[in-house]
C-alpha cells in the first residue's frame, strides 16, 4: 500500500512533472516565472486547487454521469478558483495583486482538468488527493527554478533581494521565458532519462549476476532439508 | 402520456440535467456565503494602501476633487486626502507609459503647521508609492531606489521644480531604470501630483 502512495506521489513530482515532461499549464508557467516569489505563489494556488479539485472529482465520481463530467469538472474547478480568488483578496492581498489575471486562468489550466479526467474521475479519494498534492508540488518546484533563473538574469535579485545592479533584459520579457522553459524542459529529460539509464543498466547486471550465479548439487539441498525438518 | 413521463424521469438525459443543475446550485449556494463572509469592501482596500504608505492605520479626510481639477497635461487626479499628521496624501495616475499606458501612483506631501492656524508649512515630497498599471509589462524592473529618488531634491522642488526623465534641462532628472516608458509615466505621475499640490493646496482651496 505504502508504496503504491509512494509511486503516485513520485509520478507525479518527476516522472510525469507537469511542466517539464508533460508541458500543461504553460500559460501559467510562462506569465507567472518572470520572479522566484511569483512562480512560488501561483504553484502553491494551483496546488491548492488541484487538491480539492481531485478530492471533491473522486468523491462524485460514481454520481457525475459520465456524458456531462467535463461541464461538472469545469463548474467545481471554477467554484473553487472563485473561492481561493476570494480568500487571497482577503488575507494575501499582496500575493492577489502580484497574480492578477492570471490567477482566473487557473480554471483553464489544462493540468487542473487533465488530472481531473485521467485521475480523479478514476481513482479513490486517497489516492487523488496524493496525485493532486504530488502534481501541484512538482509544478511549484518546476515555476519556482524557473522565477529563480529568470529573476538572477533578468533583474539581478534572487526571491526579491537585490544581488547586483547588472541585469539582461531578455530574461525578463517573454522571449526570455519560452528560452528558459526550453533550457529547463532539456535538463530535466537529460538527468531523468541519465538516471533512468543508469538504473536499467543496474537492474539488468543484477538479473545478469542471479542468472549466472551455480545451482547448489541436488544431495547438498535433500540434506539442509532434512536438518531443518 | 405517464408511461411517457416515466420513461423521461427515468432516462440518462434527465439524469444528466438535474445532477448538473444540482452542483451548480450547491456551488452558487457556496459562493454567495464566502462572498459575504470574505467581502472586501472599498474602505478595507484603502486602509491596505496607507498601510502599505505609512507601515500603519492612519486617519484621513478625503478631499473633494472636481473633474475639471483634476486633470493635467501629464495625468489626472484621482484622490486627495488630508492625513491626520497635517500631511497630503494625492492619487494620480501618470501619461506616456509604454504602449499607451499609466501608472497610478499615491504622493505623500510632508508638511507642518495646519492652514487654520496659519502656520502651515511645506516640507516637500516624503514618499512616492507604486499603487498600479495598465500595459507596463517592464514596471518590476523599476526598484525601490527609484521611488526614493523623488523625496531626496525637496530644496528644487519647493523652489518650484518638477521632475523628467530626459537629463540635460533644468528640471530635476530622475534617472531611468531600465523600462525609458514607465519611469516616464512614474514621472508624469508624480508631477501631476505636484501641480495638484501647488494649484489646489497651496493656492489655498484645501
Amino acid at each position: 500500500m505504502k508504496n503504491k502512495y509512494a509511486k503516485i506521489a513520485f509520478d507525479g513530482l518527476i516522472t510525469n512533472n507537469a511542466s517539464f515532461k508533460l508541458v500543461l499549464g504553460t500559460c501559467a508557467a510562462l506569465g507567472m516565472s518572470s520572479s522566484a516569489i511569483g512562480g512560488f505563489g501561483m504553484g502553491i494556488s494551483v496546488t491548492v486547487v488541484l487538491l480539492l479539485s481531485n478530492v471533491l472529482i473522486s468523491m462524485l465520481r460514481k454520481v457525475i454521469p459520465s456524458a456531462v463530467r467535463i461541464p461538472a469538472f469545469v463548474v467545481i474547478i471554477a467554484t473553487l478558483v472563485t473561492l481561493l480568488r476570494m480568500a487571497l483578496e482577503k488575507y494575501m492581498p499582496d500575493l492577489y495583486d502580484s497574480m492578477g489575471v492570471f490567477l482566473p486562468l487557473i480554471v483553464v489550466n489544462c493540468m487542473i482538468l487533465g488530472r481531473a479526467e485521467a485521475f480523479a474521475s478514476k481513482q479513490p479519494v486517497l489516492d487523488s488527493a496524493i496525485d493532486g498534492v504530488s502534481t501541484g508540488l512538482g509544478f511549484t518546484v518546476a515555476l519556482t527554478l524557473m522565477g529563480m533563473i529568470r529573476e538572477f538574469f533578468g533583474s539581478g535579485s534572487f526571491f526579491g533581494i537585490e544581488l547586483f545592479d547588472f541585469s539582461i533584459g531578455f530574461f525578463a520579457s517573454a522571449p526570455g521565458a519560452f528560452f528558459t522553459y526550453g533550457i529547463c524542459i532539456a535538463l530535466f529529460l537529460l538527468i531523468t532519462d541519465n538516471v533512468e539509464k543508469t538504473a536499467r543498466k543496474k537492474r539488468a547486471r543484477a538479473f545478469r549476476v542471479s542468472q549466472s550465479a551455480p545451482l547448489p548439487a541436488p544431495e547438498e539441498t535433500e540434506k539442509k532439508e532434512a536438518e531443518t525438518c | 402520456m405517464k408511461a411517457k413521463l416515466k420513461a423521461f424521469f427515468q432516462s440518462n438525459v434527465f439524469r444528466c440535467v438535474t445532477i448538473l443543475l444540482a452542483i451548480v446550485l450547491v456551488s452558487g449556494a457556496l459562493l454567495s456565503v464566502c462572498n459575504d463572509l470574505l467581502f472586501v469592501s472599498a474602505e478595507e482596500r484603502f486602509a491596505r494602501t496607507l498601510a502599505k504608505i505609512y507601515g500603519r492605520q492612519v486617519e484621513t479626510t478625503q478631499l473633494s476633487v472636481s473633474a475639471e481639477d483634476a486633470v493635467f497635461a501629464e495625468g489626472t487626479v484621482n484622490a486627495a486626502y488630508l492625513t491626520d499628521d497635517g500631511n497630503y496624501l494625492i492619487q494620480s495616475t501618470g501619461n506616456g507609459g509604454y504602449s499607451g499606458g499609466t501608472v497610478t501612483l499615491w504622493t505623500v506631501f510632508s508638511c507642518e503647521g495646519s492652514k487654520e492656524a496659519n502656520d502651515f508649512k511645506w516640507l516637500g515630497i516624503e514618499k512616492v508609492v507604486y499603487e498600479s498599471d495598465r500595459k507596463q509589462s517592464y514596471i518590476s524592473k523599476i526598484k525601490k531606489k527609484f521611488y526614493t529618488e523623488f523625496t531626496v531634491h525637496n530644496e528644487e522642488i519647493l523652489a518650484g521644480g518638477k521632475f523628467t526623465t530626459a537629463a540635460g534641462g533644468d528640471d530635476i532628472y530622475t534617472l531611468s531604470a531600465g523600462a525609458s516608458r514607465s519611469s516616464a509615466a512614474i514621472v508624469n505621475g508624480v508631477n501631476t501630483a505636484l501641480a495638484y499640490f501647488r494649484a489646489h493646496v497651496l493656492g489655498g482651496e484645501a
